[in-house]
C-alpha cells in the first residue's frame, strides 16, 4: 500500500485544511468590516433622513428656511448635467476607444495617446474644475454655474473612464468573430459595427454607468467652476444656472441651523437612491445584453 | 482533362516584420481539384493560404512580394478591393467562429453587406441553398431562429462553410477545417468538400496525410516556407520525387 495514511501525511493534510479555513475567515472578516461601514453610514443617513424625504422635499428648491427648502432644483440641475455629460462622453469615449483598438497603427504616438488617457483618468478632478474655469467660462464664454460647463467638465473626467472601459470590453471580443467577418468580405467599419460593438456593449455600458456614477458624486470641480451659489428656482435649461445634489448636500451641511441636519441626510438618501438606480441598470444591461456563447 | 486555373502565384515571399515565412512558392490552383497543403507545424502553409485571400493584411508588420493572380488579376495590385476579394474567396477556419447571431442571420450577414439579396424571399431562397450545399439544412431548417452557437462543433464548422458560400465565392479556404471535430463530423465535412468539388476551387490546409490522401487531387508539400514539391495527389503518396516527401509522408518526421 502507498504512504498515504502515515502520521505524516495526516498532519500534512491538517495543515492544508487549516490554511483553507483561516483565508476563509480573512475573508470575511474583510467583507464585513467593508460592509459594516456601509450599513452604519446607511442606518445613520436613514435614521437622520428618512422622516425629511417628503413631497414637498422633493418637489421643492433650496430655501433659507429649512422647513420649506428641497432638492428638486438640485435633483434636475444634477439630471441636466449629466445628460450634458453622457451626451458628450458616450460618443466620444466609445468612438476613442474603438479607433485605438481597432484602427490606430502601432506606432509611437499611439502609445503616446493610451499613457495620456491613462494619466488622463487619473487626474485629480479639482484640477478638471479649473480647467473648465479657465476654458469654457472664460475663453469659450459659457455661462457660469449652469450644466452646460458643469456636464462639460464632467465629461472630461468620465471620457478617459469609458475609452479605458471600452477597450477592454472591445478587447475581450474574440479575434475570430473578426476574421468570420473580414472573411465574409466585410470592410473594417462594418466588422466592428456589425459584430465587436454589439459585443463590446455590455462591457461599455458598465464602464459608462460606473463612469456616470462617478460624475454624479463629484463636488470639487463645480467648486470651481460656480455651482456653490444659492439657487432657489430650478433650472429651466441647461444654461440656467443651478445647483447638483452633492453640492446641496455640501452647502446644508455647512448651515448653521440645526434643521438642516435632517435635510442633509434626506439629500444624501436621494442621492444615494439615484446613484444605487444607476448600478442597478448597469447591472439590468449587463445580464440583457451579454452573449452566451 | 482541361483545367481552368483559378489561382496562380508566382514567387511568393511573405515576411513577418523581418521574418520570413514563405520563401519564392509558385502554385497553380485550379477549380476542378481540391488542392491540399500540408506539412508540419510552421512550415507556413496557413499563412500561403491566408495570403490568398489577404486575411494577412490585419497582421501587423505582415509583408508579402511577388505574384498572386486571380482569374489573371493580381490581388495585391492597387485597383484589387479587399472587401471583394474576400467575398470571391472565401475562408473556413481551423475552429469553427459562427457570429452569435441566429443561423440563419449567420448565413444572410454576407449576401446582406454585398447586397445579393433584393427581397426576404430572395435571401431566404440564399440562405437554404447555402444550408443544402453546406449539408445542414435538413437538420436547421426547423431552428433557424436559434443561435449558430447552439449547434455542435461539427454543425457550426458546417454553418461556416455555409456562410462561405452564401456569398458564391470562387474559391473556398479552408484553414485545418477539421482539426477540432471528432471523426464522425470530419467525415460529414470531407464528404462535403467531395460534393462542392468543381463548383469552387478548393484550398484545404491539413495536418491529416489521410486527409489530405482522401479528399484532394492535387496536393502541396510545405517544409520550412518552401514548397517541397506540388503534384498529383497520388504521385505524392505513392511515388514522392523528392527525398523529403517521402520521409514527411512515411512519418519520419512532422
Amino acid at each position: 500500500m502507498s504512504n498515504w495514511h502515515t502520521p505524516d501525511a495526516n498532519a500534512r493534510l491538517k495543515r492544508r485544511y487549516g490554511a483553507e479555513r483561516r483565508f476563509k475567515a480573512v475573508g470575511l472578516i474583510a467583507i464585513l468590516l467593508s460592509l459594516g461601514f456601509l450599513a452604519f453610514l446607511l442606518v445613520t443617513m436613514v435614521a437622520n433622513g428618512v422622516s425629511g424625504i417628503n413631497w414637498s422635499f422633493l418637489s421643492n428648491s433650496d430655501s433659507t428656511d429649512a422647513a420649506t427648502a428641497g432638492v428638486w432644483g438640485s435633483l434636475k440641475g444634477s439630471l441636466l448635467t449629466m445628460g450634458v455629460t453622457l451626451a458628450l462622453s458616450f460618443p466620444m469615449g466609445v468612438c476613442a476607444a474603438i479607433y485605438l483598438e481597432e484602427f490606430a497603427p502601432r506606432q509611437r504616438w499611439v502609445d503616446w495617446v493610451e499613457v495620456s488617457i491613462n494619466n488622463l483618468a487619473a487626474v485629480p478632478s479639482v484640477i478638471f474644475g479649473l480647467l473648465g474655469l479657465a476654458m469654457f467660462i472664460n475663453v469659450a464664454g459659457m455661462p457660469r454655474s449652469s450644466a452646460l460647463v458643469g456636464g462639460v467638465t464632467l465629461a472630461l473626467m468620465t471620457m478617459p473612464v469609458i475609452v479605458i472601459a471600452g477597450r477592454n470590453a472591445i478587447k475581450a471580443v474574440p479575434p475570430s468573430i473578426r476574421d468570420a467577418a473580414l472573411a465574409v468580405g466585410a470592410s473594417r467599419v462594418q466588422t466592428v459595427f456589425h459584430h465587436v460593438l454589439p459585443l463590446a456593449l455590455p462591457g461599455i455600458l458598465t464602464g459608462t454607468i460606473i463612469g456616470m456614477a462617478r460624475a454624479l458624486g463629484e463636488t470639487a470641480p463645480l467648486l470651481m467652476i460656480g455651482m456653490r451659489a444659492f439657487i432657489a428656482t430650478p433650472a429651466s435649461g441647461v444654461t440656467d444656472p443651478t445647483s447638483v445634489l452633492p453640492m446641496q448636500i455640501f452647502l446644508w451641511s455647512d448651515e448653521v441651523d440645526q434643521a438642516f441636519v435632517r435635510n442633509t441626510s434626506a439629500a444624501i438618501i436621494v442621492l444615494l437612491v439615484f446613484l444605487l438606480a444607476m448600478n442597478g441598470l448597469a447591472i439590468y444591461l449587463r445580464n440583457k445584453f451579454e452573449t452566451r456563447w | 482533362m482541361t483545367d481552368t486555373l483559378k489561382i496562380t502565384a508566382r514567387d511568393v515571399n511573405v515576411y513577418y516584420g523581418a521574418k520570413q515565412a514563405i520563401e519564392n512558392v509558385s502554385i497553380d490552383i485550379a477549380t476542378e481539384h481540391v488542392t491540399s497543403f500540408i506539412g508540419p507545424s510552421g512550415c507556413g502553409k496557413s499563412t500561403f493560404l491566408r495570403a490568398l485571400n489577404r486575411m494577412n493584411d490585419t497582421i501587423p508588420g505582415c509583408r508579402v512580394t511577388g505574384e498572386i493572380k486571380l482569374d489573371g488579376e493580381d490581388i495585391y495590385v492597387g485597383d484589387m478591393d479587399v472587401v471583394q476579394l474576400r467575398a470571391r474567396v472565401g475562408m473556413v477556419f481551423q475552429k469553427p467562429n459562427p457570429f452569435p447571431k441566429s443561423i440563419y442571420e449567420n448565413v444572410a450577414y454576407g449576401p446582406r453587406i454585398h447586397g445579393l439579396a433584393a427581397t426576404k424571399p430572395d435571401m431566404d431562397a440564399i440562405v437554404e441553398k447555402s444550408l443544402r450545399r453546406a449539408g445542414l439544412w435538413d437538420e436547421a431548417k426547423d431552428r433557424l431562429a436559434e443561435p449558430g452557437t447552439a449547434l455542435s462543433g461539427g454543425q457550426q464548422q458546417r454553418l461556416c462553410i455555409a456562410r462561405a458560400i452564401a456569398v458564391s465565392p470562387e474559391v473556398i479556404l479552408m484553414d485545418e477545417p477539421c482539426s477540432a471535430l471528432d471523426p464522425i463530423a470530419t467525415a460529414k465535412i470531407e464528404e462535403l468538400i467531395d460534393e462542392l468539388k468543381g463548383r469552387y476551387a478548393i484550398v484545404i490546409v491539413t495536418h491529416s496525410m489521410q486527409q489530405a490522401a482522401r479528399v484532394s487531387q492535387k496536393t502541396a508539400f510545405f517544409h520550412l516556407g518552401k514548397v517541397v514539391e506540388y503534384g498529383d495527389t497520388s504521385t505524392i503518396f505513392t511515388n514522392p520525387r523528392e527525398e523529403r516527401t517521402k520521409d514527411y509522408i512515411t512519418g519520419r518526421y512532422g
